[in-house]
């Protein structure tokens, strides 16, 4: 009896330190915020519409399955739907709502993000022109959890988000440059032609 | 001629701490005196497995060593997995099963202690045994059943600490 009281009181004792870290680091300045930056060779009107076209999002996006947008063109207050495929829950389609708050073509773009009972967040997209065929990119969001257990997990859920936009930002970049050199290569070959 | 040490070995695993020393010294008697060939000794071992098991499960000794496996290595694997599932379901743009490398490193650390604390509930080192083969074939199994990824050296660690664990427990209990 003695020894189950003391692996019981060790875990406890684990446990409330476990929470107790967790909570504190939930307070943070930067709590739930995730944060990308890249330089990309390409200009700010070829990445463009990778921030925005439907066939090209699914591309560098992982697990993003869907998307449906309540109205041709997109503006201010324009809504959409994002379906994911979320591989940790089974594989259950998981939809998000997003409203476009600002909406400044080729260079920058908000969205307000929502998904029921699980969280709401700002993601802002900016583009920076860095002269000669060359662009940063920047993808900064911020998010709360509804749930309170899942607060309480921000700690980890963050960085965890963070490392999956850098795979995602790193896909982009490598699609985005692939493109804008098949279409330099193209107008050369034009310009040759003539 | 001694009896072969494999048939003993198997025999002291399968067979219960008090039928053990009995069915032994009962073989090796007859296996000393009536100048039996070792292949009879092992023809005995065989044949007396499958009741002697029985006999095992039944007295409950073998379900309380599995039982005790599972919470020490199935049970901290499984918790852990559902935990990850969670944080990852939870990232605004979903990601998939792979875990990362400090995730992982917790969970081997939640199967140490846990394995140990379900090890050092063994005192004498034949049930310890049996205990740790359990623990590494508990942990296998939620290895399989698991969502997350399991990378080859991830897994392998998990198939070593878990039997280790439970080792390490009943030693430090005998010693201290």
């Amino acid at each position: 009896m003695k020894w189950v009281l003391r692996i019981a009181g060790g875990f406890a004792a684990l446990l409330l330190i476990a929470v107790t870290v967790l909570f504190a680091l939930g307070h943070r300045a930067n709590a739930g915020r995730v944060r990308v930056s890249a330089e990309l060779n390409a200009s700010p009107e070829q990445i463009w519409p990778w921030l925005n076209t439907s066939d090209k999002l699914k591309q560098w996006i992982t697990w993003l399955v869907e998307i449906r947008q309540d109205q041709p063109g997109t503006r201010v207050g324009t809504k959409q739907v994002w379906v994911m495929r979320d591989q940790n829950s089974g594989g259950q389609l998981v939809e998000m709502e997003g409203t476009f708050t600002e909406y400044q073509p080729p260079a920058r773009e908000s969205v307000h993000i929502t998904s029921a009972g699980m969280f709401d967040g700002q993601q802002t997209y900016s583009i920076e022109d860095l002269g000669g065929g060359r662009a940063r990119l920047d993808i900064d969001g911020r998010y709360h959890y509804s749930q309170w257990f899942a607060a309480l997990l921000e700690p980890l859920i963050t960085p965890a988000a963070e490392k999956k936009l850098v795979r995602d930002m790193a896909r982009l970049k490598s699609l985005v440059e692939s493109e804008a050199i098949q279409k330099g290569e193209k107008n050369g070959t034009a310009r040759s032609a003539f | 001629m001694k009896p072969p040490l494999l048939a003993r070995a198997l025999l002291a695993a399968v067979a219960g701490e008090a039928e053990a020393e009995c069915v032994a010294g009962d073989l090796e008697e007859e296996f000393g005196e009536l100048s039996r060939n070792r292949c009879w000794y092992v023809s005995q071992v065989m044949r007396s497995l499958w009741p002697l098991l029985l006999l095992r499960v039944r007295s409950g000794e073998l379900s309380r060593l599995l039982l005790g496996a599972v919470l020490g290595a199935a049970l901290p694997l499984l918790l852990m997995d559902r935990l990850w599932r969670l944080v990852y379901s939870q990232i605004p743009l979903k990601d998939g099963v792979d875990r990362a490398p400090e995730f992982l490193a917790v969970n081997l650390l939640a199967l140490c202690v846990s394995a140990a604390i379900s090890g050092s509930h063994t005192r004498s080192m034949r049930p310890a045994f049996v205990k740790a083969v359990f623990a590494c074939a508990a942990a296998g199994a939620t290895l399989a059943a698991s969502a997350g990824s399991t990378p080859a050296a991830y897994a392998l660690l998990v198939l070593l600490l878990a039997p280790a664990g439970s080792m390490f427990g009943c030693l430090l209990r005998r010693f201290t």
